[in-house]
Order: C-alpha cells, then structure tokens, then sequence
C-alpha cells in the first residue's frame, strides 16, 4: 500500500514534467526537445527565488512565470517562422535552444550543484501503512492532482480552451472565425514552458539540481506521453501512472530491470497502437 | 558559378584547418589536462583545475628552468570525447598527461600514454584495475585506490559496531565489483548482509529502496552510488529521517560540495574522503592559505588531491635535471612525499600506485567561515592497514 | 546540376588529399579524420531520411554498434581490421533492418519518437544488462588499427590513408546510388509516397531498404572512429549523437550530396575553433544552429542553389 503511495508521487512528477511537452505537441504539432533544458531552467529559477524570498511558495509562483515569459520571446523567435516547414526544422531549432539554455544556466549559476528544501510543514515523514512516507510526496501527489484537474477543466470546459483545440484542429478555419492564431500558439507554448517551470520548481526538493538534470528526464517524458499519445493530456495521465507504478514496484522486486521494463511497456504499446493507447485518430502530424 | 561553388568550399575547409593544429614553441614544460569542465562532473574536474593551478603557482610556473604552459581540454563528462582530446594533445607534444575524473575515461587515456610513451598523472580515478590488472609503466596514481576505499569502508563498519548492513549499490561494473569484495571483507569481521538491491545509475526515486533498507532490520546502510545519485538518494532519504534510523556511510557519499546540494539533509552521513582541508600538515597549511586567497573558497578534496599529485610530479621532475621522459618516470615510481598534504605519500614501483593514509569524515553544520556543511575528520586509517604489500 | 555534384565532391576529394599533403602534422589530421568520418556517417543518415524522407532519430545505435561490432571482431575474434569493418557494416545493416521493421509502420514524428525509443533501448541494454560485452559504461579501450603491409598504422598519418579510401569511396558509392534507379525510386518515395506506390514501387520495401544502406553505412563511420579513437564506447549510443548527425545533415543541407558534408565540416570546425576562443562554444554553437535554420531552409549547400 505504501508503494502505491510512492508510486502515486513518481507518478504525479512524471506528470508535470510531462504535461508541457505533450500540450505543446498536441496544439502545436512540435516536439519541444528543449523541454528538459526549460524544467533545468525552472529548478535554477526556483532556487534563486527560494534564496531571494526565503521560501519555497514564491518560487513556485516566480519560476512558472519567468518560465512562461521565457517561452513567450521563444516561441516568437524561433518557432513562428518554422510552423509551414517540415519537422525537422523545429527539432534542430528546439536542439539548438537546449545548447543555449544550458550555457546561459552556466553562466549565471556556474557549475555547482544547488538544493530547493522542502516548505516548512512539509518537511519530514508520517507513517503511513507501516513506512514512513515523506509529507512532501503527499504534497506532490495533491498538487499534481491540482494541475490535472485544471487542465482537464481549462481545455475541456472552458471558452478559452475551445479557442485552444479549434486552433490546433483547423488553423485556417480558426482563423477566418477570427481568432488570432498566432496569439493562440504563443500562449500555448508559454503555458507548456510555465509547466517546465512547475515540474523543475516541484522536483527541486527531490532531485539534483544541476546542468545535465534536463538531460536525463526528457527521455523520460517522451516515454510518458508516447505511451499515453502524444498532444493528450488523458493520455498523459495514464503513461505517468502506468511508468511510475512499474518504477515504484519493479524497485520492490527487481531494481536492475526497471530501466527494461519501461522501455518493453514503451514498445509493446507502441506495436500494439502506435498512435499511443489515447490517441483518438492516427495523426500524421 | 562553379568555380565558385568549389572555390568557397575548398577555402572554408583549408582555412579551418590550418587555424587547428598550430605550431608550438619547443621551449616550455607542456602539460596536458583532461578534464570534464562540463556535464555531470563539470564541478569535480573544475576543482582539480583550481587545484593544480595553486601546485603550478607555488612554482612561479616554472620547471626546469622553464615555463610551464597547461593545455586545459574540456571532456565534456564523456569518454569519448576524453580520448579525442588526450589524442590531440599527445599530437602536440606534451609532456604530461594529467587527468581524468571516470575510470572508464583513464583507462581509455592510459593506452594513449602507454602507446606515445608520456607520463600521466591520475589523481581521482579509483579503479583498481589503473593500477592492477591494466597498470602501464606510464600512468601513476597519487589518490586513493577502490581497494583502499573498500578498506576503509570495512573498517568504518567494524569500528563503529555495526552488526547489519544493507547495500544499495549502483548498477555498474564498478559498482558490483566494489560491494562484492565489500561484502567478503565484512563476512571476515562477522558483520551480516541485510539484503542489497542493484539500481540503475540515474534513477530518480529511491523511496521504495530506502523503505526496504530500513524495515530489513538492519543498522547500517551502505550507499555505493555515483554523481547526481549520490544527491538524490540523500535528498529523499533525508526526509524519510533514514540517518536516524541506520548509520549511512559509503565512498565518497558526501563532502563540501555534495553537502551544498543536497544541503541540511547532509548532517549525520560518513564517508570516506580522499583529502580535508583541515589536515594539519605545513604543506596543506600553506595550500590552504593559498588556495583561499586566489578563490575565496576552501579546496574540496578534488582539488587537494589534484594539488598534491601534480606539485609532487613536478617536483620530482625537477629533480632529475634534465629532460628524458623514461628519467621521469624511473624517479617518480621510486620517490617518497615525506611532506604531502596529508603526510607521507610513497609510490610503489611494483604498481605505480601510491600509499597513503585513509580519512573517513561525518558531515556536521559549519560555523563561522566554513561551508554550511562540513566534513568532520572522525577516522584516520594508517597506509599499513589499508594496502597489500605488492606482490 | 549532376555536374556541379561532381564537381563539389571532386573538390572536396581534392580538399581531404591535400590536407594530407600540405599539412601532415598530427593535430590537423586527426581534425580531418574526425570529419571524414563524421561525414561518412551523415552520407548515410542522408540516404534514409534525404533521399527517402524518414526522420530517424536512432541513427546512434547503428553507429555505436558499428563501433562494438568491429571492436568485438578485431579484440576477441581476432580478426583484422578488414574483416572489423565489414562486422560492422552488417551490424549496423541488420540493426537498422530491425528499427525499419518496426518503426515503418509508422509516419512522420512518429517514426521518428519510435526509432529514438529503440535507439535509447539499445542504448540501454548494452550499458546495463550486456556489460561483459560493452565494458559497461567504461566502454572498451585499445580497438585497434589494421596491421596491413607492415605498415605503422597507429601513426596518423598512415591511418589517414585509410580514412580517405573509405571516405571518397562512401562519397562515390553515394553520389551513384542518387543517380541509380534505386535512388529515383527512392527520391519518388520521398517526394509522394501515394503516387509512387500507385506507380507500381513497393514503398514499405523501399523504405526498409534505404533504412538498411543507411545503417551499412552508420556501422562503417563508427568502426572507423572505434579506430581513430582506438576506444569503443557507449557514449556513442547515445540520443545526442543521433540529434548530431540530424544536425549536420539538416545544416549542410540535405537531400545534397555534399550538403551533409559541409554540415559536418561547419559543426566540428565551430567546437574546434570557437573553443580556442572562449568557454561558451556551445551556447554560440547553439545560437548559430537556431540562426541556420531560421534563415538558411535548405541549408549551406542551398546558398548556391538559391543563387543559381
């Protein structure tokens, strides 16, 4: 039962570093690879706000925000031009950003390694079916929940996420009703940048925060959306559950298979429905 | 048009390449450092810069009779990349290699040295085999040996009246090889295996491992884990109070600079330590002060071992008079530091590696001008009960 | 048009040769190998996604192997580095067969996130679970040269010899296979895969096919460089290489012959001579790459084309 409490909490994590990248995908058509070097981005944002304001809750407002600022100028400068050229434009443009977000984090924050601590009050454990379980990882499980909640009811419920999934479905139709898609892409992607910045603001007590930290959960995060279907926030909560409870209990039994097994639940998914187990439609993209 | 086309191309290609190996002036000492500045141990290898940068000074740059020039190469945390550069510089005539921070990086640099026949000094990398089974005339190691370590490790336990430890050890070969000897070491001092787990490098939830550890009744917990790990395990295990529960303790677990990242959490955990700035010894005194006058900082135990290794090098190279690499080297595997940062160094001829006494530290809140954490020196092994005598 | 190719490849052969020539110090030909051999590899990604259209992003896992293969022969079989070369090549062939099966049923991006996630599980499985093979993450040291005609080929500049052969012959093998039936068909594939299949060409095969050459080819630049570094490693399996050599490819120009070439050449003289200069070659390498593709679409051979 604890594990299912701890895998629940991987879960959630995965979820947040992932919910940008695929929102990005779903209404873009981009894969962002610059995705893990914008949540590195957000865990150094967070603790520079963490040192300046002296607590965790202004970073976790601070760092989305800058984050989404970030994405902003980005998506104007870098994307916009290439949205009628092929994939692969983007994918070099979005490499091209990690190579540049990386050197501006080394250049303000050197190479040391940094540490977010947890809030007061959610330092510490309770014991919980006879383990002791971090209150922090019972933070991220709510919080989490949180964000999934608002995105289901921002893009489903409301006017502004019917203008979101118009745009994304017909550009050119969304645009003769009058919408501005250029408007709706930029606030898109800022709002998936601001989500990089939530996920490196929510890991920053539980994991390293160093430079080569984007490099290692982008990966991670393309398994989670691929499996779910890509551009599918409901597919997106499905893959995190399903990799976050084949991490918490393939450590139980095997911890040396887990990396494995991720990949073999990736693939046998992949074979079985190609488009990912949510994906409604085949999208050629 | 055409000629244009192949005009511009073979200009591009011709200049780029003529700006890349430039002709170097014969007459200074050249070292070649290889080292990760970037990536994950781009902390790790900018210490050992500054450290030997501090032995280069004490020296007004300077060895027999001219100056020392440091070609500083970037390996960017990647063997392959260690290679291409150690390449380069053995291209350009150095006279000694200096470096890595991986094994896996100096052992690939060690058949280059080997091959082009240039000293190279090793002051990090722990692998037995750079002084065991792949040890090459050319290569010498200043710092601590896996052997060593393990040593130390099983020592710590058995002074400490640990009767059960728990293992969660990185899965990799070094890893593996390190607790397997770990584990026949604490059999001979009756101190029982609780269980162990074997867990990919980089994974990024220990939680469940942990839960394992300290509901398997045992009183000791040995994390053999490596780089960003290190932080993370420590991080979710301090939430947890998992120090409180078992002794935590493993190679390199914490120091200064992991204490910085994974910060409060820290307090409490052992480990072993290849060099502290606090040894009282004249000639780390006077590291320290200089060290801390050019970066404002104390030397971790990357740049001390880095600072010791090279000063004694050139030292030694200064004391043969002359320039014949094969006199260096015949020197260096016979010499004697009487006066190291942490006392008397010697290297052993049969495998050029260096004896040494051993240092395990506890992680307690600095005060004062100290970092906010700092290591407390609690163990001091001497060199006889850590090395075999060679056979 | 065919002329110029061969006009810029025939520069480019005459570039390379005199390097060796003019130039024999051992800084710059290990600098001209690691872009022969670079360009080796992106000649052959070229051939699947150029010419054919498939975005692969797993091309590491042929290179790597490649590298592996020719090591496992040359240090275990005992093979010479003729016979490593040839491992490799069918390694990386056969590697890339398998990825092209599975991930061909699939378009687009899709084909591209599938050949990433088989690449990183190749990836994975060498260095975690096959280390006895592998080296684990220390990777095999002392691949290494061929020992023909007793020749030191463990000097640079012989090796360079060898490096060149392989490297013109890849550039001619090619520049032919564009202009062979295979390569129209292939270029057909590319352009419309509808039209060609309802032209009577079976497009899946085709696509396995190009996959597979691509492959050959990968396997052949990393045993190549297995020897230039005399080290085979799993670095070399690694996502950021195959984004490397997508890179390249894109930057040169692709769907050139020698656009994936100079893509090379621009990329590896930037990382030698940016960093000669200052510490932050790669955020400027990063900052030229975004520049590139915002304002040069068909990349530096298009400088020429679009002028034309």
């Amino acid at each position: 039962m604890s594990t299912l409490i701890i895998g629940l909490s991987i879960s959630m994590l995965l979820f947040l570093l992932a919910a940008g990248l695929t929102l990005i995908f779903g209404m873009l058509g981009v894969i962002n690879f610059a995705h893990g070097a914008l949540y590195m981005l957000g865990a150094y944002l967070a603790f520079q706000a963490h040192a300046t304001f002296g607590s965790f809750w202004p970073a976790l407002i601070v760092s989305p925000l800058c984050l989404a600022a970030a994405g902003l100028a980005i998506e104007r400068l870098t994307l916009r031009p290439l949205y009628p050229r092929t994939h692969e434009f983007q994918l070099l443009a979005t490499f091209g950003l990690i190579l540049v977000i990386e050197e501006v984090v080394r250049v303000v924050w050197g190479l040391d390694y940094r540490h977010l601590t947890p809030p007061p009050g959610l330092t510490g454990s309770v014991a919980l079916f006879g383990s002791d379980i971090a209150r922090y990882r019972l933070f991220v499980i709510g919080f989490g929940a949180a964000v999934i909640a608002a995105l289901f009811f921002g893009i489903e419920r409301t006017k502004l996420g019917l203008v979101l999934r118009a745009a994304s479905v017909n550009p050119t139709m969304a645009a003769t009703l009058g919408i501005d898609v250029n408007l709706v892409r930029s606030l898109v992607f800022a709002l998936g940048a601001g989500l990089a910045g939530i996920g490196g603001t929510i890991a920053g007590p539980l994991l390293p925060i160093q430079l080569s930290m984007g490099f290692t959960i982008i990966l991670d995060c393309f398994i989670v959306v691929v499996i779910g279907g890509l551009g599918n926030i409901k597919g997106a909560v499905f893959g995190a559950l399903l990799i976050g409870m084949t991490r918490a209990f393939g450590q139980l039994y095997a911890p040396e298979w887990i990396d494995i097994a991720t990949y073999v639940v990736l693939l046998a998914v992949l074979l079985v429905r190609p488009q990912g187990l949510f994906a409604a439609k085949e999208r050629l993209a | 048009m055409r000629m244009r086309v192949s005009g511009i191309a073979a200009a591009t290609v011709a200049t780029l390449m003529a700006c890349v190996g430039p002709a170097m002036a014969q007459d200074s000492f050249k070292i070649g450092g290889v080292l990760p500045l970037s990536g994950a141990f781009g902390i790790v290898g900018e210490n050992m810069r500054r450290g030997a940068v501090i032995a280069l000074e004490e020296r007004d740059n300077k060895v027999l009779g001219k100056p020392i020039q440091v070609i500083w190469e970037d390996s960017e945390t990647s063997t392959q990349v260690a290679v291409q550069k150690t390449t380069r510089l053995l291209s350009q005539g150095v006279h000694t290699i200096f470096g890595e921070v991986s094994s896996g990086s100096t052992l690939a640099m060690m058949k280059l040295t080997e091959q082009r026949k240039v000293p190279h000094i090793v002051t990090l990398s722990a692998d037995d085999r750079i002084t065991g089974a792949d040890k090459t005339r050319y290569a010498f190691r200043t710092s601590n040996s896996v052997a060593m370590e393990n040593a130390m490790i099983g020592e710590f336990a058995r002074r400490q009246k640990i009767a059960k430890v728990y293992g969660i050890v990185a899965d990799y070969q070094v890893g593996r090889d390190m607790w397997t000897a770990l584990k026949a070491d604490l059999a001979t001092k009756n101190i029982a295996i609780a269980g162990e787990d074997f867990t990919p490098i980089g994974t990024k939830d220990y939680s469940i491992l942990l839960d394992k550890a300290s509901k398997s009744g045992a009183d000791g917990l040995m994390l053999l884990v490596v780089g960003g790990d290190v932080v993370t395990s420590l991080k979710q295990g301090a939430d947890v109070g998992i120090k409180d529960k078992m002794k935590v303790f493993g190679t390199m677990l914490m120091d200064e600079t992991l204490g910085q990242a994974v910060g409060p959490g820290s307090i409490g955990i052992n480990s072993t330590l290849r060099y502290h700035f606090t040894e009282r010894s004249p000639r780390n005194q006077k590291f320290v002060a200089a060290y801390r006058a050019k970066y404002n900082e104390y030397p971790s135990q990357y740049a001390g071992e880095a600072y010791d290794g090279l000063s004694w090098w050139l030292d030694t190279v200064e004391t043969t008079g002359g320039w014949d690499k094969e006199k260096w080297v015949d020197a260096f595997a016979n010499s004697t530091r009487f006066d190291s940062v942490e006392g008397v160094k010697k290297m052993r001829r049969c495998d050029n590696q260096a004896s040494q006494i051993g240092l395990f530290g506890t992680a307690v809140a600095g005060t004062g001008e100290l970092p906010p954490v700092t290591m407390k020196i609690t163990e001091t092994f001497g060199a006889e009960t850590l090395f075999k005598p060679c056979s | 048009m065919i002329a110029r190719e061969t006009l810029a490849a025939l520069t480019l052969g005459a570039v390379a040769l005199s390097v060796r020539l003019l130039w024999p110090d051992d800084g710059t030909l290990y600098f001209a190998m690691l872009v022969m051999i670079w360009s080796i590899f992106a000649l052959g990604y070229d051939i699947s996604f150029g010419l054919t259209g498939l975005l692969s992003f797993g091309h590491a896992a042929f290179f790597g192997m490649g590298a592996y293969a020719a090591a496992w022969t040359m240090q275990r079989g005992g093979a010479g580095f003729g016979t490593g070369l040839a491992a490799a090549m069918l390694m990386g062939a056969v590697l890339a067969l398998a990825f092209a099966a599975l991930a061909t049923r699939v378009s687009g991006l899709f084909f591209a996130l599938m050949t990433l996630m088989l690449g990183e599980l190749v990836s994975l499985i060498m260095t975690t679970r096959l280390r006895g093979l592998s080296g684990g993450v220390d990777g095999l040291p002392g691949v290494p040269r061929p020992d023909w005609f007793g020749v030191d080929f463990f000097e640079n500049r012989h090796f360079y010899w060898v490096v060149l052969a392989l490297f013109l012959l890849t550039l001619l093998a090619c520049g032919l296979l564009r202009r062979s039936p295979l390569g129209q068909a292939l270029l057909a594939v590319r352009q419309n895969p509808v039209r060609a299949g309802q032209l009577g060409l079976d497009v899946a095969l085709h696509r396995l096919i190009a996959v597979t050459v691509s492959g050959a080819f990968s396997g052949l630049a990393g045993a190549l460089l297995a020897g230039l570094m005399m080290y085979a490693g799993p670095q070399t399996l690694g996502w950021r290489i195959s984004g490397d050599v997508v890179i390249m490819a894109v930057l040169g120009g692709s769907g050139t012959l020698i656009g994936p070439v100079l893509g090379v050449v621009l990329v590896e003289a930037l990382r030698e001579w940016l960093s000669l200069y200052t510490q932050h070659t790669y955020g400027l390498i990063g900052l030229i790459i975004i520049l590139c593709t915002l304002y040069l679409p068909r990349g530096i051979a298009g400088l020429w084309k679009a002028r034309a």
